[in-house]
């Protein structure tokens, strides 16, 4: 059953087309991961599927409502962390959850168990009463994700979720993004490529606004080592079937550079 | 309803999480205080109709400092997006945003209500322009607000969403001073437009259909400004 549908979306920012006719279908119960330079129009499309962009033009299904019909409706069955978590430092964990749970309509006699729930499933006990701007980046990512969640929503859209957080946070929140595989669909961008080889089972990858790769992470990978993706045949570096490499051939960088690159940052 | 009062309450818990709320209100009522008395004093009058104009002059620098966060900081930090893509109507987070100023700004005008009581302990004033007097002065800072809350809406920045405010809310207060340079429909226009000339009337116990249609339709018309400026990208 297919829980997302975009159709030939554009957007359009005066002169720069930041999304180019993209079209792709997602079904129930898949992850999979949204690759992509910075400014390749990643967070722009996300944006528009979770209603806080218009596209100039196509079309946006979730659950097979229409986006530009049904806003409100499909809002309530997205959950979604944007880039920067956003959080209110001045509230405590359960008080930011707490009214993240009364905007998105959680029952009121479903509420306390609700966050209770949500609190556990993100290993949030020890921080609960915290005022959120004593937290850790990894803590106050959990959180993000904790709210994104508590309306049990049906697709869950994560914009680079383990950014800027060390290796040991970075599997915490890998490890709950797997979690929830059997209970809704989740849609991320990474750039730290060796993570979405961990948990997503397809690939998404955006170039300059266009949709150039959508194969399930197998395929591509055996695909890759085959030599058989057209654009990828005569690479020399097809030998090595990484994600990171076929990422980098994607974008025209060479991997000399791109390693140089790593190594400055 | 459920998440206006949501968003009201969330938006109250912040103006009393930081001291900001406390200081504004105890230096507000503390100089209110001194003015009441000073007035007073030289007036030898039962009378809060000066009182009232003085309020209001102190409502146009006090309100937008009240009003300077409500979009600006949510957009700075991030937060504006989580809102616009919860299920909730621009209508509902702009609305929230303004009852929760609003109460904010009746507990304000509610302590000086002790004016009322000493006054009345001293003479007998005329109670029901007192009455009308603080109607007026609530009417005006809940304009006030809706144009803080509008040019909120315009910025990240919450300095100049401040600096845009006290820019309109000075216009609006002094444009009955440059009524003279006018003549006929100019010149009435400019007078109604400022809000001086409907406090005024208020202040005297006159409560005419004219200066609370100003009123209320000046916060209409800020409140859907302010939802259009925040919903001009997305989906309705």
């Amino acid at each position: 059953m297919k829980i997302l549908t975009v159709d030939n979306i554009s957007k359009r920012f005066g002169s720069h087309l930041a999304v180019d006719n993209v079209s792709f279908e997602i079904n129930q119960g898949e992850i999979v991961g949204f690759l992509g330079k910075n400014g390749a129009g990643k967070t722009t499309l996300m944006r528009m599927i979770t209603s806080f962009l218009a596209p100039t033009t196509g079309k946006i299904l979730v659950d097979g409502d229409d986006i530009s019909k049904h806003s409100l409706a499909i809002r309530q069955k997205i959950g979604y962390l944007p880039e920067s978590p956003p959080l209110y430092a001045e509230m405590s964990v359960y008080q930011y959850l707490k009214f993240a749970a009364e905007i998105k309509e959680v029952p009121a006699k479903k509420l306390t168990v609700q966050i209770a729930k949500v609190i556990d499933e993100c290993n949030l006990q020890e921080v609960a009463k915290k005022t959120i701007s004593t937290l850790s980046k990894g803590y106050k990512q959990r959180v993000g994700i904790a709210q994104a969640i508590i309306h049990d929503p049906k697709l869950l859209i994560l914009d680079e979720p383990t950014s800027g957080l060390d290796p040991i946070q970075i599997q915490q929140v890998l490890s709950l993004i797997k979690n929830q595989r059997e209970q809704r669909t989740v849609l991320l961008s990474t750039h730290t490529l060796s993570e979405i080889e961990q948990i997503a089972e397809r690939i998404l990858m955006i170039k300059t606004g266009k949709l150039v790769i959508d194969e399930p992470l197998e395929t591509l990978l055996q695909n890759y080592k085959g030599g058989s993706i057209g654009a990828l045949g005569d690479n020399p570096l097809n030998k090595v079937a990484t994600l990171e490499q076929i990422f980098i051939d994607f974008h025209g960088v060479s991997a000399k550079s791109a390693i140089a690159d790593n190594k400055t940052q | 309803m459920n998440k206006i009062y949501a968003l009201t309450k969330k938006e109250l818990r912040s103006y009393f999480s930081s001291p900001i709320a406390y200081i504004i209100l105890i230096a507000c009522l503390s100089l209110f205080n001194i003015l009441f008395f000073m007035i007073i004093d030289q007036n030898k009058e039962v009378s809060l109709r000066d009182v009232f104009q003085v309020m209001e002059f102190m409502f146009i620098f006090i309100i937008p400092m009240l009003t300077m966060k409500s979009f600006a900081e949510e957009k700075a930090n991030g937060t504006m997006e989580f809102l616009l893509t919860a299920p909730l109507t621009p209508s509902m987070i702009v609305l929230g945003k303004y009852c929760s100023v609003l109460l904010f700004y009746s507990l304000l005008i509610g302590l000086t209500g002790s004016y009322y009581f000493i006054v009345e302990y001293f003479g007998e004033p005329d109670s029901s322009s007192m009455l009308s007097g603080y109607l007026g002065i609530w009417l005006e800072g809940a304009l006030f607000i809706a144009i803080g809350l509008l040019t909120s809406s315009w910025t990240r920045n919450q300095i100049i969403a401040a600096m845009l405010s006290y820019i309109i809310l000075f216009m609006l207060y002094f444009s009955v001073t440059f009524s003279k340079y006018f003549t006929g429909a100019a010149e009435n226009f400019v007078i109604q437009l400022s809000t001086r000339t409907h406090l005024e009337n208020f202040a005297i116990g006159m409560i005419s259909i004219g200066d609370l249609v100003y009123y209320l339709a000046g916060i209409v018309l800020c409140l859907t400004l302010t939802r259009v400026s925040i919903n001009h990208r997305s989906w309705s």
